[in-house]
């Protein structure tokens, strides 16, 4: 499924939620949707499953979603304040609404994860911790098996046991029956090695796309000498620095090219990988005006 | 036709077993005040005149308010949602208005055995009007507070006008401030105007919530 937001804006009277924002996916990959605390995502994915008429263009496979029934039949986007699901059903009748409302829904899926995540059938949404409610989000956004499947914050309260069982299902569900996954997480480093590619959103605006393993490959991590570092990032766009006695570690932001990899070796510097959520961090927050 | 049948399997069955269970409620508070004094006045007749519509109310209400999310969240569109939803006001007014008559036959067989006296009610039709009126009275409130938050108070007025229309032709359901006799002038003509209310009222939730956003619950 092809996914492309064209000058696409999201107002909340005086407040600009995403702001001419234009992008395209391609299908089946498992897409990470990073931003910060207000910077757009949930507004992003509302727009993208249809959830609010769009300021600009968002069509799948050619088509616009917006009171498209066609198109809006291949998404199911999952918040995390559950809106499939009320809060004085059973769990029972939350799924009854999948397996009557969806032409894709896998009702026996539904329910092994169900009790996969331990959530009781009998039990009133509204009972539900945050964490089983959460899991009863991932159990409506993984049954649906949209061509297009969001999930927004979908770990939000669960425990660490809880949280690999979701990442275990959603790979095993993925590899099972390939389609388009976006996830919105702050837990990048937990999910990271299930990203193929990662949009990363700040303040309403695309700040970077890029698969996973290519953003990886644009931070080094620099160590050596403090004077070696010096020299070595002068030119470099440096992200951050740790000191500790005569010894120095920069984060660099860039591909380094053969005559600094060279002259990397020249120095005595070790270079290794900085994690995703490093980059992420350092992207949305700019420091010194740098991104 | 998925929403409505859902709808008809789910809420129909609900609103069925409130009725079953209000009308055993009527004829038993019916023998109680009966040991008190005598009975003047048919029970079921409040049931339908009163409390029936301000369920119908709260369907609407519900409909738009709890339901129109999850269809969206699980791929439907607000216009599909929309004609089912409508549809199923139909046939609920309908049924509802059809256990009623039926209540109204039960009644009047207790009434008839224990030789208790039933004021007047009104026709099947009345009660259908009303019945659809009332709930879409209701989905045209609830989408008004849905996408205006307290702004959509300024739908209450205009609910009111609708809901008061098609409640002429019912006995025991209020009548008219300051002009109570023009109903009775007007006549037959006023189930034409009950009709055009429950269009209006439709009308005004479609304007509503064709582009209305889902917004996150809290």
């Amino acid at each position: 499924m092809q996914i492309d937001v064209q000058g696409l804006s999201v107002r909340y009277g005086d407040v600009t939620a995403i702001d001419d924002m234009s992008f395209s996916l391609a299908g089946n990959k498992i897409y990470g949707l990073l931003g910060r605390n207000g910077s757009g995502k949930t507004s992003l994915m509302s727009a993208l499953a249809g959830y609010r008429k769009p300021s600009g263009s968002v069509q799948l496979d050619g088509a616009p979603v917006f009171e498209n029934a066609a198109a809006m039949r291949q998404v199911c986007l999952v918040r995390h304040s559950a809106d499939a699901a009320d809060k004085g059903d059973k769990v029972s009748y939350v799924l009854e609404y999948g397996a009557a409302w969806r032409d894709t829904w896998d009702n026996d899926y539904a329910l092994e994860l169900a009790e996969l995540f331990k959530i009781g059938l009998k039990t009133k949404v509204g009972a539900l911790s945050l964490g089983q409610r959460s899991a009863l989000g991932v159990v409506i956004g993984l049954a649906s098996r949209s061509p297009l499947t969001m999930l927004d914050e979908a770990h939000l309260g669960m425990d660490t046991p809880t949280r690999y069982a979701f990442y275990d299902a959603l790979l095993n569900d993925f590899m099972a029956h390939p389609r388009t996954i976006i996830l919105s997480t702050h837990l990048i480093e937990e999910l990271a090695s299930l990203l193929e590619e990662v949009v990363i959103i700040d303040a309403g605006r695309l700040v970077l796309q890029e698969e996973a393993d290519v953003l990886r490959s644009r931070g080094t991590e620099v160590t050596g000498n403090a004077a070696d570092v010096d020299e070595f990032t002068a030119t470099l766009t440096v992200l951050s620095e740790k000191s500790l006695g005569r010894t120095k570690a920069a984060m660099v932001y860039g591909t380094l090219d053969d005559d600094q990899l060279v002259r990397a070796r020249q120095l005595g510097l070790e270079l290794g990988p900085i994690a995703l959520q490093d980059l992420f961090v350092h992207l949305t927050d700019p420091v010194g005006g740098k991104r | 036709m998925k929403i409505f049948r859902h709808l008809a399997s789910a809420l129909g069955a609900f609103c069925a077993l409130a009725a079953l269970g209000a009308f055993a409620f009527a004829v038993v508070l019916t023998f109680v005040v009966s040991a008190f004094k005598d009975v003047e006045i048919s029970a079921w007749n409040v049931v339908m005149s009163q409390v029936a519509r301000w369920f119908l109310f709260w369907v609407g209400i519900y409909l738009v308010h709890n339901v129109l999310p999850i269809a969206v969240a699980h791929g439907r569109t607000r216009r599909e949602f929309f004609l089912a939803a409508s549809a199923f006001s139909v046939a609920l007014a309908a049924v509802a208005a059809l256990l009623g008559w039926l209540g109204f036959v039960a009644e009047g067989g207790i009434y008839a055995l224990m030789d208790w006296q039933a004021d007047e009610h009104g026709s099947p039709l009345a009660y259908v009007l009303m019945f659809l009126v009332w709930t879409a009275v209701g989905m045209f409130c609830a989408a008004a507070f849905d996408r205006y938050g307290s702004a959509g108070v300024f739908s209450v007025p205009v609910g009111f006008v609708l809901a008061i229309i098609s409640t002429t032709h019912i006995p025991g359901a209020g009548r008219w401030p300051i002009v109570p006799n023009l109903p009775t002038a007007v006549g037959a003509g006023w189930h034409l105007l009950s009709l055009a209310a429950f269009v209006v009222a439709l009308g005004l939730t479609w304007v509503i919530v064709r582009n209305a956003p889902v917004r996150v619950r809290s």
